[in-house]
């Protein structure tokens, strides 16, 4: 038989870790009206085969809860990063390309967001927009975009310098097409990564926030609020409330690593061919 | 195992109550000075007590400032008041003699005990009592004293008050001021109470414990408990203090009441605590700020009362206070002032009929429908209240079965109260003065009740008559009428534009040797009632 070799292993990973979060989102999808039925003939039920991860003091099931709470989570967390992702691109290039006064500005603005602590920031911009999904999403996308774009600048800064985009200068092309077909294609793994590794962070501040009561309103299905509400059952030994879905979240979480660190090693020069 | 499991669990509760940083959250963690103090094997005649955090007063102990009125009324222990409530909520005498009211209704006159010393050793007076009351209507950020227009001493014993317009329930209004020194009184008074009740208060540390000593020169029966300890900390850690044998008695709720504690019997206390729900009375329709009043489907009166018998309130206690609670079905049961005919039976059939004869026919999809408008409602409860969130899921799923689709959404106090103008909110209420039901139903000058939009002018003619009245007895029966009269009224029969479904016991752990003396129906809030007669508590 063939040696699987490190590269098909780490495909095989990173093709696991999204087939997975995939599959946890659509099932969020599917399942997304039975997460708030309540059943009160059923509260209270330790894990079992019907319910696998038990039930709540509302009967409502937490398998399902769960699932829905990830896939919401994952949802956010795509939207969070994604715009992070974006706004970290854009303004790491302008302040590497546009002269000292808009770096100046944009460094100025990076070390004061990263400056204020991640999670009061957070609470901050999503109280100040009224709480809820978009609260959650904003305050998330706007605190999370400044290592990445530091990254990104310090990047642009270095590509400037090099021949290749010097020649391209000289020999007459434009600033903006410079950028897309001579700078773009390089930072893209740097990118992709970034964005990739922002997830965690996002779906974690997410979880945080609206544990402590500042995201998503409270009878929606989501991780923090799950986890939150089992805090008062947890003396009463009620402990499935909180373990299932607090080691999913964690196995999420690590996921989005897992596929962030395979795809990284796919597209690095340096390993792609290991 | 499962014990290994289960303190394993608990320290990590514990660990994540301390994370989140309350200040009140320190208490439980272990260290509690009052119970390691106790002198062992001696007669005891002390007790501990644990209370939510929020019961802890956090303008301190002046009645001008909620201390023992307000939201939540209570005795104020460090100090006398002129008249109480009795078990039967009737009005008993404390520092008053005796009180009669002019033929107008617009003068009381008090007269009051001579024997009363406040614990620095001066005389109560007249001028005490008159000093108390002018402060109170001038400062009082917690009630509304507009009725009063002035104190006046008489003499050394009797007071007159002048009122701006008569009030026949002023009785009640004086079974919660508590009597304030005028010599010993200023702003710092609510962190150094100086009283004539029966306790003195020794120490406070703010965010943990209030501690409480006999006053030994008080002028009734002496307190039999001569220390009382309030701790006040989280209900999981309440319950974990009383798993740990830390206090004698703690305030828990029906989640919890499968459980047992050894040495602790769970006691159940019936209430006035109810929890109803708002139906706005009028179409839905925008107010000059904009903001949505009124509500298309429960703007209908047939959908309001099909709603009220439609709601099965029995299995709903059964299944959201585990059977720890009484059926409700006005804001005051049990009262003086309450009107038994607002009792209504379940009736399923009887409620989809009269939907069905108000036009609101069963769609495809099981959900009522008329003229395209879906029989729908959006109900609120205040988040982070999981006896309400529960209330409000049970009720959605009752709905269910009449052809109504509801939701449930948690909403803050910030945005609750207008968007109740609109939608349904799960409430709480129950006080011991018939003003509520005056704060509820009775139109404001904007031709609007205050909380849900809803006006009847004879429902507001037999409260303020009630007002006028020269009895308390005559005023009862007005009160009664404002509910029903016969013809029109707030009940099944009438506008029906509240719907009451519960009164929640007040629940507690306590040691199975601790007598605890009879309460008197507990009102809204579930904190210092318990303790109005701890004096009389003692231990077997």
């Amino acid at each position: 038989m063939k040696r699987v070799n490190g590269r098909i292993m780490t495909v095989f990973f990173f093709a696991l870790a999204v087939l997975f979060l995939a599959a946890v989102t659509a099932a969020g999808w599917v399942f997304s009206e039975e997460a708030l039925v309540t059943d009160f003939s059923r509260k209270n039920l330790g894990p079992g085969l019907q319910y696998l991860f038990g039930t709540d003091w509302l009967g409502r099931d937490m398998f399902i809860r769960t699932l829905t709470g990830l896939s919401m989570s994952i949802r956010i967390g795509i939207l969070a990063a994604g715009v992070s992702s974006v706004l970290a691109l854009l303004l790491g290039t302008m302040a590497a390309t546009m002269g000292k006064t808009v770096d100046a500005v944009i460094t100025w603005v990076i070390d004061l967001v990263m400056g204020i602590p991640h999670i009061l920031l957070l609470i901050l911009i999503s109280y100040a927009l009224g709480k809820g999904l978009k609260g959650v999403v904003v305050g998330v996308a706007l605190t999370h975009w400044t290592s990445l774009a530091r990254v990104i600048r310090g990047e642009v800064m270095q590509l400037k310098e090099a021949l290749y985009i010097r020649t391209a200068r000289k020999l007459g092309v434009g600033g903006f097409e410079i950028a897309w077909k001579h700078m773009f294609p390089h930072l893209f793994p740097q990118f992709l990564v970034g964005l990739i590794l922002t997830f965690p962070h996002a779906i974690l501040h997410e979880a945080s926030i609206t544990f402590l009561g500042f995201g998503l309103s409270p009878e929606q299905p989501a991780v923090g609020i799950i986890l939150s509400e089992s805090m008062k059952y947890l003396a009463m030994g009620r402990w499935w409330l909180a373990l299932f879905p607090g080691l999913f979240l964690v196995f999420t979480v690590v996921l989005f690593d897992v596929a962030g660190e395979n795809l990284r090693r796919l597209m690095d020069p340096g390993s792609v061919h290991i | 195992m499962h014990k290994k499991i289960f303190r394993l669990l608990l320290a990590a509760a514990f660990a994540g109550s301390m994370l989140t940083g309350c200040k009140g959250r320190d208490t439980a963690a272990g260290e509690q000075p009052p119970a390691e103090e106790q002198p062992a094997a001696e007669e005891k005649d002390s007790v501990i007590v644990a209370m939510g955090p929020s019961s802890e007063p956090e303008s301190g102990f002046d009645p001008a400032y909620g201390w023992g009125a307000g939201e939540h009324v209570h005795e104020p222990l460090i100090q006398s008041t002129l008249t109480v409530t009795n078990t039967d909520l009737s009005i008993g005498y404390d520092l008053a003699e005796d009180m009669q009211v002019s033929e107008d209704g617009m003068t009381w006159t008090v007269t009051i005990r001579e024997d009363v010393k406040f614990t620095d050793g001066e005389p109560l007076t007249a001028e005490d009592v008159v000093f108390t009351y002018n402060t109170v209507k001038e400062n009082s950020s917690v009630n509304d004293f507009t009725m009063l227009k002035e104190a006046v001493a008489v003499d050394g014993k009797t007071v007159e008050f002048r009122m701006e317009r008569p009030y026949s329930i002023w009785p009640y209004s004086m079974a919660i001021v508590g009597i304030v020194p005028e010599h010993a009184y200023g702003p710092d008074y609510g962190e150094h109470p100086v009283g004539s009740g029966r306790y003195i208060m020794k120490q406070w540390d703010k965010g943990q414990q209030i501690i409480f000593e006999a006053n030994p020169d008080y002028y009734g029966e002496a307190p039999k408990m001569k220390k009382v300890t309030v701790l006040f900390m989280d209900e999981d850690a309440a319950y974990a203090a009383s798993l740990a044998g830390q206090v004698d008695l703690a305030y828990t709720s029906a989640s919890y009441s499968d459980q047992t504690i050894d040495g602790y019997e769970l006691l159940a206390y019936e209430t006035v605590d109810n929890r109803g729900i708002n139906l706005p009375a009028v179409p839905a329709s925008a107010d000059e700020k904009g903001n949505v009043v009124g509500n298309d489907f429960t703007s209908d009166v047939r959908v309001r009362r099909a709603i009220n018998i439609g709601i099965d309130r029995e299995e709903m206690i059964e299944n959201v206070l585990n059977g720890y609670g009484t059926a409700a079905y006005s804001i005051c049961d049990k009262m003086p002032w309450y009107n038994e005919t607002a009792e209504v039976s379940f009736d399923l059939e009887g409620a989809a009929a009269l939907l069905d004869e108000a036009g609101w026919t069963a769609g495809s999809d099981g959900i009522r429908q008329k003229d395209g408008v879906r029989a729908e409602l959006n109900i609120l409860y205040a988040s982070g209240d999981s006896v309400r969130q529960a209330l409000a899921a049970d009720m959605q799923n009752q709905l269910k079965e009449l052809g109504i689709e509801a939701s449930i959404e948690g909403v803050g106090w910030d945005t609750a109260y207008t968007r109740a103008l609109a939608e349904p909110l799960m409430w709480g209420w129950g006080a011991h003065t018939p003003m509520e039901l005056y704060n509820i139903y009775h139109t404001l000058e904007g031709g609007s009740a205050e909380y849900s939009p809803y006006s009847n002018e004879s429902v507001d003619q037999y409260m303020d008559e009630a007002l006028k009245a020269v009895s308390l007895e005559d005023s009862y029966d007005l009160w009664k009428k404002a509910q029903w009269d016969g013809t029109s009224g707030v009940t099944q029969e009438g506008d029906i534009p509240w719907i009451w479904l519960c009164n929640i016991d007040h629940l507690y752990w306590a040691r199975t040797d601790l007598h605890v003396a009879d309460q008197k129906l507990h009102p809204h809030g579930h904190g210092w009632s318990i303790v109005n007669n701890v004096d009389q508590w003692y231990w077997e």
